[in-house]
């Protein structure tokens, strides 16, 4: 047998070890019905006779059998809530993020890996195609090292939950009994998957074997997101129960459970959130790799680096706000009582603190891919039309965080002579506010889109056709965007949260259509100068840091609201907190606690970085060959 | 600030000492003199950056659960501490700038969430569960007026309304309004001399009545005693229907009241225990045991139908609501009792005369043109929204202000007054009624 037809065998024996992983769950999900052990029925009922109890779904209104005990009446005291000498509800919150943020990170950088890995397989250019691949490789790598120390936060966690809130993660685990061996096979799969995919990177290089090593990030990505999916499910349960009936029983249907009625939004929403994330952490780290570098070689590798992982996060960040009103709106329909006290009521001030971050998020984005037109020749003639964008950023912005309705005490209220502010009062109201949100999002497009021509001159027949289309559609974005925001205030509430469909539609078109418009008008487009890369200032590196620490905040700040609004409930009506700790913290403590978790994540990311610094000094660097020899010229490598 | 920065010298105080080491060494084994002065900088620098790190990790110890809004000082210290360090360690300086950056980020969201309102939730409602059987009648009474008007002492404000609505057509107190049912005020004493007399009730003849339901239940017979005579009202309120208080054209044939037992209010046989003791109690009449009450209720409501007592659900703030807007419409105006004063198109049993009949898709628009309108409706469903919020704006000719209660705006969701206003702006003169959603 010949070299290239055994690495052949061992590369189809490797996917197909992977494939076997990937379904392994899911076999092991079947022995249930084969053996005889089908959830209890109804027709299993009557043979019971009448010793069976039936219960009804709280969620779905089905009947089924009872066949869990109810939802512990748990008590203070170190029988349900033992606890050290620290509140036990911060230490679990503590667990519970740093596990989330490393989560979030291990699995969002191997779909980045994939979406580069195929980049690399699908262009034309070698030179360039050799460099994706090194990237993506480079991104696993730094992936490998969080994903042993996920794995450790995790039972870190499990540890936590046991010995603070043992009754509680009891009761979850006796719900959530059918499918955890899945879950434990699931960690197994993906580990298996992601060391193979990893290990098996200089074997399967070329040809069909990349293919082959293409279609493992595929499976290990497939893993990775049931995996999440799986985790969900339970903070799903939490908010919104499902297949159990009003004491918490069980009821055999264990679809119900998962599938419950904030389950969907919470998968996509966070499934973009971690792409945002990732994207962020990858870039920071190619920033501070940037700002240690000595050679102009490392420089140029890491500033591309940086914006590739930027371009790539902000990509999951622009639709991120439109999966976050769609998982509020499901809030709302499934209890609009929680609904008001996420965005009108008690937790509302956090909101406003999300409004401001949002911001913060775009800006620094914005400000970014300024500061890099400015390693690109021909890009100067974008330089004196910023001051707009900043001035259109600026009014969204102002706009956006603007207040409107605040929960108040009765003395505030006084002071204030009504609910309203008299003056702030008038503005604020939601459709202006998506009219922010929106000019914000058009003008961050409008940037990047400058930035992709930067030093480029179109050379299509109809450019000049092309331009004054583009402008004028951007235009009469910013119009209509700006004028239903003006004409919310002419209509009733109920009609006007009904303008952030076009809003919204307006942004979007913005955002296919022009960049699918100017992809065509660049294609083969003239080159005014190369990208000078690793020439851009080291302020842009900054703002990459600022991008990901303020959205590592914004993770823990969407966690914490998401938690909060349960109140006094472990699961929502079902399971009552009686721990001492059943009460909301104030705005300042939670912003305390999470800047606290934020810091951590990032001071000991850093340390896991300087950890593959090591390995990369002592390696052999054979894959240097494949970063680029001297400052790149990767042609049209936006 | 003597406190912390004591705290912040003896947590820090070894690294302080050897940083001095580090600076006694370098006076003494370095004789270049520029470079001694740079070593002597950089030393002096490193014990400054040490110190303020020291001292924002104490304020984080003192001030973790405090409410001064000022850890996010210790974070601009560190930022402070960051740059200066950076500035001088220029091998570091890359990291030391990161991190600088970081916790300005960190410390400009914690200022931010410090500087704003800080709203806490309080400690969720106490879980009781209630034994009725074992309270005083002083106890009990309290209750019972928790479940009438959600609260003690709330029985002598207008307009409070608890878990039992009753409030929303009775009234309880003397000369307090009361047009669409009798008022209860000495209710014991006028069962007795009134109601139990009447030749309408026929005591101990329920055959004989000319009611649309003649008896409780199969056998129940009608009340023999004042306790009787309520716990037959509560539990069927067509068997004798005080004259005129009866739904409009049954000539005092059939009640407007809802079985109090049954959904939407669905009291328990110790809640409405809860409820007649208090309607002695207050009068400062003698009550019957909660079991002579219990037995009364037992003789009226089969086993079957008596609903059972709410455990362990705390009185959380959405109970409070009457409805909270994920029921059906035609349920929202079940259990906002709209139905017992007005006629709704499409909405089964709203069949109320005491109120204008609700054909707002039509009525809006001209009541908004009437020169006497002087509300700030524009539209139909801003004036079915004022309307139900507060109702005294626009009276209709030929009905009473101050019948409807203005307890809505507090007491229905804004989903639900949205399904209401949404429902109601639908229905139109001599149209089929709209689809209930």
């Amino acid at each position: 047998m010949g070299r290239v037809t055994r690495k052949n065998l061992f590369s189809i024996m490797a996917l197909c070890a992977m494939v076997g992983l990937l379904l392994l769950p899911i076999v092991m999900a079947l022995p249930s019905p084969a053996t005889g052990e089908e959830a209890p029925t109804a027709d299993g009922a009557k043979k019971d006779g009448d010793k069976v109890e039936k219960g009804r779904d709280v969620y779905y209104k089905t009947e089924g059998i009872v066949v869990g005990a109810p939802a512990p009446k748990t008590m203070d005291g170190p029988r349900d809530y033992p606890r050290y000498n620290f509140e036990s509800r911060v230490l679990l919150w503590f667990a519970n993020q740093q596990h989330l943020y490393y989560g979030s990170f291990v699995l969002a950088v191997p779909i980045f890996c994939m979406v580069i890995e195929f980049m690399g397989v699908m262009t034309k250019d070698k030179a360039l195609a050799k460099r994706y691949d090194q990237l993506a490789y480079d991104f696993i790598k730094i992936s490998l090292t969080a994903y042993s120390l996920t794995a450790i936060l995790g039972g870190i966690l499990i540890f936590t939950f046991l010995t603070l809130y043992p009754a509680f993660f009891g009761y979850l685990s006796s719900i959530f009994r059918p499918v955890m061996h899945i879950y434990a096979l699931m960690f197994v799969a993906e580990s298996g998957t992601l060391y193979v995919y990893y290990y098996g990177w200089d074997k399967m290089k070329e040809g069909f074997l990349k293919w082959i090593h293409l279609s493992m990030s595929v499976i290990l990505n497939v893993i990775g997101t049931l995996l999440m999916m799986l985790a969900n499910s339970w903070i799903g349960f939490m908010m919104s129960p499902a297949g159990v009936d009003e004491q918490g029983r069980f009821l055999g249907n264990i679809w119900h459970v998962i599938h419950t009625a904030l389950w969907n939004p919470l998968n996509v929403h966070r499934l973009l959130g971690n792409m945002a994330f990732g994207g962020g952490v990858v870039a920071a780290y190619a920033a501070y790799k940037f700002l240690a570098s000595k050679t102009d070689e490392d420089r140029a590798h890491y500033d591309w680096m940086g914006y590739i992982a930027m371009a790539l996060g902000v990509a999951f960040l622009i639709p991120l706000p439109f999966a976050g009103y769609w998982l509020m709106r499901e809030v709302y329909a499934y209890r609009q009582q929680m609904g008001i006290t996420l965005m009108g009521g008690l937790l509302a001030w956090l909101f406003i603190i999300q409004a401001t971050m949002i911001g913060i998020l775009f800006l620094s984005t914005n400000y970014y891919l300024w500061q890099a037109m400015g390693r690109m020749r021909g890009a100067e003639k974008y330089q004196r039309y910023i001051k707009y964008l900043v001035f259109l950023l600026a009014c969204g912005y102002l706009v956006f965080i603007t207040p409107h309705t605040m929960v108040m005490t009765p003395a505030e209220l006084k002071a204030m002579g009504g609910q309203q502010h008299p003056v702030l009062g008038n503005y604020g109201v939601m459709s202006a506010k998506n009219g922010g949100i929106n000019v914000i999002i058009t003008t961050t497009v409008l940037s990047f889109v400058w930035y992709m021509r930067g030093n480029k001159v179109s050379t299509v027949s109809w450019a000049k056709f092309g331009n004054i289309f583009m402008g004028v559609f951007f235009a009469c974005a910013y119009i209509n965007i700006i004028w239903l925001a003006i004409y919310g205030y002419y209509i009733p509430a109920n009609v006007r949260v009904g303008l952030s469909v076009p809003q919204v539609a307006t942004t979007l078109s913005c955002l296919f259509f022009m960049f699918a418009l100017n992809s065509v008008m660049m294609k083969g487009a003239k080159q005014m100068g190369p990208i000078e890369w690793g020439k851009i200032s080291v302020r842009s590196q900054y703002a990459l840091i600022m991008l990901a620490t303020a959205f590592t905040w914004m993770m823990g700040l969407m966690g914490y609201i998401r938690s909060s609004v349960r109140l006094f409930w472990h699961v929502n009506e079902i399971m009552r907190d009686n721990s001492p700790w059943a009460y909301t913290h104030t705005t300042g403590f939670a912003a305390n606690m999470i800047s606290f978790n934020v810091l951590f994540f990032w001071l000991s990311i850093l340390f896991v970085f300087w950890l593959g610094s090591l390995a990369a000094k002592k390696a052999p660097v054979e894959a240097k060959a494949g970063v680029p020899g001297s400052v790149p010229q990767p042609a049209g490598s936006h | 600030m003597g406190n912390m920065i004591t705290e912040a010298l003896s947590m820090g105080w070894m690294a302080m000492a050897l940083l001095v080491g580090i600076l006694i060494y370098f006076q003494v084994s370095i004789t270049d003199p520029a470079a001694k002065k740079r070593a002597t900088f950089k030393t002096f620098i490193g014990i400054i950056a040490a110190f303020l790190l020291f001292f924002a990790i104490a304020n984080y110890k003192n001030n973790f659960y405090g409410e001064n809004r000022l850890l996010p000082f210790s974070l601009v210290m560190i930022t402070a501490t960051s740059f200066v360090m950076a500035m001088y360690f220029t091998n570091l300086g890359a990291l030391l700038k990161i991190g600088g950056v970081m916790f300005f980020v960190a410390a400009f969201l914690s200022g931010y969430g410090n500087w704003l309102p800080q709203v806490e939730g309080g400690f969720p409602p106490k879980e009781e569960k209630l034994d009725f059987s074992a309270m005083t009648p002083q106890q009990l009474a309290d209750e019972g007026e928790k479940i009438i008007f959600g609260g003690i002492g709330k029985s002598t404000v207008q307009g409070e309304i608890g878990k039992g609505q009753c409030p929303l057509c009775h009234g309880f107190q003397k000369g307090f309004l009361s047009e669409r049912a009798p008022n209860l005020f000495g209710i014991p004493e006028r069962a007795e001399k009134e109601r139990l007399t009447d030749p309408r009730y026929h005591k101990g003849e329920p055959d004989k009545r000319d009611t649309v339901e003649k008896e409780s239940c199969p056998g129940c017979g009608t009340g023999t005693t004042v306790q009787e005579y309520i716990a037959e009202s509560h539990s069927c309120p067509n068997c004798y229907v005080v004259a005129g208080f009866g739904l409009k054209g049954s000539n005092d044939r059939e009640s407007q009241m809802p079985k109090i037992h049954k959904p939407p209010i669905s009291l328990s046989l110790p809640e409405l225990a809860a409820v007649d003791t208090w309607l002695y109690v207050r009068e400062g009449k003698e009550p019957p045991s909660y079991e002579e009450i219990i037995k009364t209720y037992e003789k009226f409501i089969p086993e079957a139908d008596r609903p059972k007592q709410q455990e362990d659900k705390p009185a959380g703030p959405a109970s409070v609501l009457l409805a909270d807007g994920s029921e059906p419409v035609d349920q929202i105006f079940a259990k906002a009792q709209c139905m017992v004063c007005h006629t709704i198109p499409g909405i089964p049993g709203a069949l109320g005369t005491q109120g204008p009949k609700l054909e707002e898709g039509t009525n809006a628009p001209n009541r908004i043109k009437d020169p006497a309108y002087k509300g700030t409706a524009h539209s139909t469903p801003e004036y079915i929204m004022e309307s139900v919020v507060s109702p005294s704006t626009y009276v209709v000719k030929g009905f009473p202000d101050n019948l409807m209660p203005k307890v809505f705006g507090q007491k229905l969701s804004a989903g639900a007054l949205k399904k209401i206003v949404d429902y109601l702006s639908q229905v139109k003169a001599g149209a089929p009624p709209p689809k209930i959603s």
